[in-house]
């Protein structure tokens, strides 16, 4: 009997202790900060960013100017799908614990309906709106109310090798069919210097960054996703179809490597800044990443122009951005509103376009010469700006979303798809889920 | 000859299944000791530099400690409580004279079977009106739940084991049901609890899906959750990936090279006798 | 006499009873009333981005809708390739490593120990093991097959076909070792006479092999099996992390798609017809495994 009974404890004991000096080890590494000063406290959710230092300064100096403030920063993943799983999850549980929040360009309409973001016409009335971008304050705006202030604004933006495109003697391409052209005469007159380079790289994942980069293709041949006003779906259109079609063949089965199809932005990015692709589709941050020579092996060799577009359609980009809203659920507006109207003021967004790249929302700033010089590419970026278009608003946007990416990734990874028939049946899909919203 | 053949083809083989049982887990234990640029050359280097700067970076920049003290709490709450009230029911099933033994073991068996997602919602949706999102308690409750059935089984198969001659001593000398429990039958069976713990603490430290459902606060969020959504604004660090990956595989990796015949019988109980 | 002898046994069964409550409270609030819960939701139009819609009662409208998804019959089909194939090969390479070292050796423990790592390690991060193996420009699995030769390196999870087959495998690697283990175990009950007898007679070793070996692990490897296909039924993490369910769908399965529609679509009703979908699948398939191998196990408890 002994024998059976002894080798037991002496294992639970062995694992007792592991149990206890884990759990010690980590409440004393792990312990949280709770100090009861007296401070109102503020719940902020936020993703990761990528350069923290700057981030950090402007909390550090918005506690500093607000000694009756205490913020809480809530980080979640930037993946904004990810992100948006996370927030929402909060706002439907209606937490108490979110005070101000970060939006993704596409969520306020859904934000609103759900009853989770506050209205702010109150705080932030058209006199202060009119200093912003229009489009960023359209996509603020449903049903006549306000619901966010924009933070900064992201399109989308071709880069590409401007010592390459000198070599070959090409000035940046101004259709699709121009940049395939050139690339091929690039790729393969590297080749023969033996250097190893593809066309281009861009985001071609199963994943929100699909939408975008595709809407650029079709809305620059003519096409439409969604007539939202007359609730028609256009992707089964001649233009769409036709621009589908061009990345599958063109893009995808010719100029960029198949792994496109796995990749979000750090991927793509990666690959253009390893010197390894000569044109590459992002948001205007990926300017000071690939200037950077610690990160990046073409410094200095970069080039940035609008996206191209078919012959016949014009240049469009999708508007991407970030927005600050406030919870319903916070109960503190207006200490919310103090931080909210701290984080977009001109002198922040000013302090993150030198530091952090991102372009800012307030129109005056693209007069600042300081933020010109750091950014040399914001003047080229303003007009694409103000002519950014905005996905799809409605409220059940991740529905929609969820949809249009099964859609294209289904065709553009499939080089036999039969485009027409699925996107028939991804509009049958999206008609089906706007009726939900009648 | 044909002896040299078979154990030639033995050494080989076994070789062959340890090694690639290890090979992914040593190649990100590899990356996280890695510079930035190793881990993103084309074509990968075999040999990192042996930098711990990933390991710092996890733990200042991405909280890496803050998950591991959550997945410990979670964990180790569940395995308390599961064990606690598998020993009740196992005993019960193993000893006692009462009915519809096989139907009460078929729908734990049941429980044990269907994936998460059919009782998602509802989990959530009974959490939420409770307030117990992003609560220990939260995602403990499911835990003990669905690990119930694990404890059951492996207990009622050690009771089973065990020599009833003791009890009906015991019995004799006067002892209640309940003194007889915990004054001969725990301790007995300390072997077959102690493997029921080990195997429901690692149940309860790699769950991924009521994790993410449930905790939707970092405050609260578990490793596993933790390393899933990792990815930055625009970055992908794998290397703070790999070193938070190595630092939640290490404690199990300990576990499994420590007790291995426990987790083995464990896993077995029940299915196959001994 | 049997008066002391019925109360006796009365008492016996009430102490049972207080000793299973706890156990029967916990998985009847947590797991069967959800379960219940799941199938009144699907009865229902819950849009939690919509809450002034309210909650209506809609009959079977959810249901028909789910018969014209295309995306999860898709999901569905996926769902059971990954179980039949992912399974089929762990039962198979766990049979092979069962039978190659089931003898005893020194350094055994190690080994067992060894094998089983994959199973201990949180499948998050063999996900993100794996996907960074199959990574398309710095993966391991490229360097291992074209070394230096970067052009021709592959994006396996670029492509739909072998995008599936990354994640049948990433599920191989990280359970078949457990199905050997489970599969050793029973292997090891069978007494080395009965192969000295079967030498005797002269039979060869295939002979022993499928007159001896195979029919007395028969219960190991049925065990193995149901084990294996219910959780094949809960595969996520992997598709999580790896693919998001990309591309193209093609890893798209029941469990992610749930998960998308009620959480990040908002969905709550139309999502719980999946969730009662899923569990009439699994609930079907385990009834099934259980005739087969349950009522031994239930004789043996019983």
């Amino acid at each position: 009997m002994d024998k059976i009974v002894k080798p037991g404890i002496k294992g639970g004991v062995a694992f007792a202790v592991l149990l206890v000096v884990l759990t010690v080890v980590l409440l004393a590494a792990g312990c949280e900060r709770g100090v009861d000063d007296g401070r109102v406290t503020l719940r902020f959710v936020t993703w990761k960013p990528n350069i923290p230092e700057v981030w950090d300064e402007i909390y550090r100096s918005f506690e500093a100017e607000n000694p009756d403030i205490r913020l809480v920063r809530e980080i979640g993943p930037h993946s904004s799908t990810a992100f948006h799983d996370l927030l929402t999850q909060k706002l439907k549980n209606r937490s108490k614990d979110v005070d101000v929040f970060l939006m993704d360009v596409i969520w306020p309409s859904e934000f609103a309906a759900a009853g989770w973001a506050m209205p702010l016409d109150d705080l932030f009335p058209p006199s202060e709106q009119a200093g912003f971008l229009r489009g960023t304050i359209m996509a603020n705006t449903y049903r006549g109310k306000i619901y966010g202030v924009p933070l900064f604004i992201d399109s989308g933006m071709l880069f590409y090798r401007k010592d390459l495109l000198q070599r070959y003697g090409f000035s940046p391409p101004e259709t699709w069919q121009e940049m395939v052209r050139q690339a091929e005469v690039i790729v393969g007159g590297e080749k023969g210097r033996g250097v190893e380079i593809y066309g281009f790289s861009g985001q071609f994942k199963q994943y929100e960054g699909l939408v975008c980069d595709m809407m650029e293709y079709i809305l620059s041949n003519g096409g439409t996703l969604l007539d939202h006003a007359a609730g028609r779906c256009g992707l089964a259109e001649g233009p769409s179809v036709e621009a589908v079609r061009f990345v599958r063949d063109e893009i995808i089965g010719r100029i960029a490597p198949r792994g496109v199809l796995t990749y979000q932005e750090p991927e793509s990015l990666d690959l253009f800044i390893q010197g390894k692709a000569v044109f590459h589709r992002n948001w205007p941050y990926a300017w000071r990443v690939s200037n950077d020579p610690s990160k990046s092996k073409i410094a200095g060799k970069v080039g940035i122009s609008r996206l191209p577009h078919f012959p016949g359609g014009r240049s469009y980009s999708t508007l991407g951005g970030w927005q600050v809203g406030i919870s319903s659920f916070s109960g503190k507006k207006e200490t919310a509103w103090r931080f909210v109207s701290f984080l977009t003021s001109e002198r922040i967004q000013k302090l993150i376009a030198l530091r952090a790249g991102k372009a800012p929302t307030r129109t005056a700033l693209y007069e600042d010469r300081e933020i010109l010089k750091a950014n040399p590419q914001f003047s080229e970026m303003k007009d694409v700006f103000l002519t950014a278009y905005p996905r799809p608003t409605t409220p059940l946007y991740p529905a929609l979303s969820n949809v249009l990416q099964r859609y294209f990734s289904k065709v553009i990874s499939d080089p036999g798809s039969e485009i027409e028939r699925e996107a028939g049946a991804a509009c049958e899909e999206i008609e089906r889920i706007l009726a939900l919203e009648r | 000859m044909k002896r040299v053949i078979t154990r030639l083809a033995f050494y080989t083989v076994t070789g062959v299944v340890v090694f690639m049982s290890l090979l992914p887990f040593l190649w990100f234990l590899d990356t996280s000791l890695k510079t930035e640029l190793e881990i993103t050359a084309i074509p990968p280097v075999l040999l990192p530099s042996g930098t711990l700067h990933f390991y710092r970076s996890a733990i200042e920049r991405y909280d890496l400690l803050h998950f591991v003290r959550n997945s410990a709490i979670v964990a180790g709450a569940t395995t308390v409580a599961t064990i606690l009230i598998s020993s009740f029911a196992g005993y019960a099933l193993a000893r006692l004279r009462i009915r519809y033994k096989g139907l009460i073991m078929g729908a734990l068996l049941l429980v044990s079977m269907f994936p998460q997602i059919s009782i998602a919602g509802p989990v959530w949706r009974i959490m939420q009106s409770l307030g117990w999102l992003n609560s220990y308690q939260g995602l403990i409750i499911p835990y003990v739940t669905l690990t119930l059935p694990l404890g059951v089984w492996i207990l009622t198969s050690f009771f089973n084991e065990l020599p009833r001659e003791l009890e009906k001593a015991a019995r004799v000398d006067g002892c209640s049901h309940m003194q007889t429990l915990f004054r001969i039958m725990v301790p007995i069976a300390a072997p077959g609890v102690f493997t029921a713990a080990i195997l429901v603490f690692i149940y309860a430290w790699n769950e991924f899906f009521f994790a993410l459902l449930i905790m939707t606060q970092k405050r609260f969020q578990t490793l596993p959750v933790g390393i899933a959504l990792f990815q930055g604004e625009y970055t992908l660090p794998w290397g703070e990936i790999a070193a938070a990956s190595t630092v939640a595989t290490v404690p199990l990796v300990l576990l499994v090279f420590l007790f291995q015949r426990r987790i083995v019988r464990g896993l077995s109980a029940g299915a196959v006798k001994g | 006499m049997t008066g002391v002898r019925l109360s006796l046994l009365t008492r016996e069964r009430i102490f049972g009873v207080v000793l299973l409550v706890p156990c029967f409270l916990f998985v009847a609030v947590f797991a069967f009333y959800p379960i219940l819960y799941s199938f009144y939701l699907s009865l229902h139009r819950i849009i939690l981005g919509l809450p002034r819609l309210g909650e209506p009662f809609v009959g079977l409208t959810n249901y028909r809708d789910l018969l014209h998804d295309r995306i999860a019959l898709h999901a569905l089909g996926n769902t059971f390739a990954f179980v039949f194939i992912s399974t089929f090969f762990e039962i198979l390479l766990g049979l092979a490593i069962a039978l190659v070292i089931n003898r005893h050796f020194r350094g055994r423990g190690l080994v067992r120990a060894a094998i089983l790592v994959p199973w201990a390690i949180p499948t998050v991060v063999s996900s993100q093991m794996w996907r960074f193996i199959f990574n398309d420009k710095y993966g391991l699995l490229n360097f291992l097959l074209y070394g230096s030769q970067t052009s021709s390196y592959v994006a396996w999870l670029a492509d739909p076909a072998y995008a599936f087959t990354a994640i049948v495998a990433a599920d191989v690697w990280k359970t078949s070792s457990f199905a050997g283990l489970l599969i050793l175990a029973g292997l090891q009950v069978i007494p080395d006479e009965l192969y000295d007898a079967a030498r005797i007679d002269g039979a060869s070793a295939w002979q022993q092999f499928l007159r001896i070996t195979l029919p007395l692990i028969r219960p190991a490897l049925l065990v193995a099996l149901l084990f294996r296909t219910m959780d094949a039924f809960r595969v996520f993490d992997l598709v999580f992390v790896m693919t998001q369910g990309g591309p193209a769908d093609s890893t798209n399965v029941l469990q992610f798609y749930g998960y998308k529609k009620i959480f990040a679509e908002g969905l709550m009703g139309y999502g719980s017809t999946i969730s009662v979908l899923v569990f009439l699948v699994t609930f079907v398939v385990s009834l099934l495994y259980i005739r087969v191998v349950g009522r031994r196990f239930l004789q043996e408890m019983g």
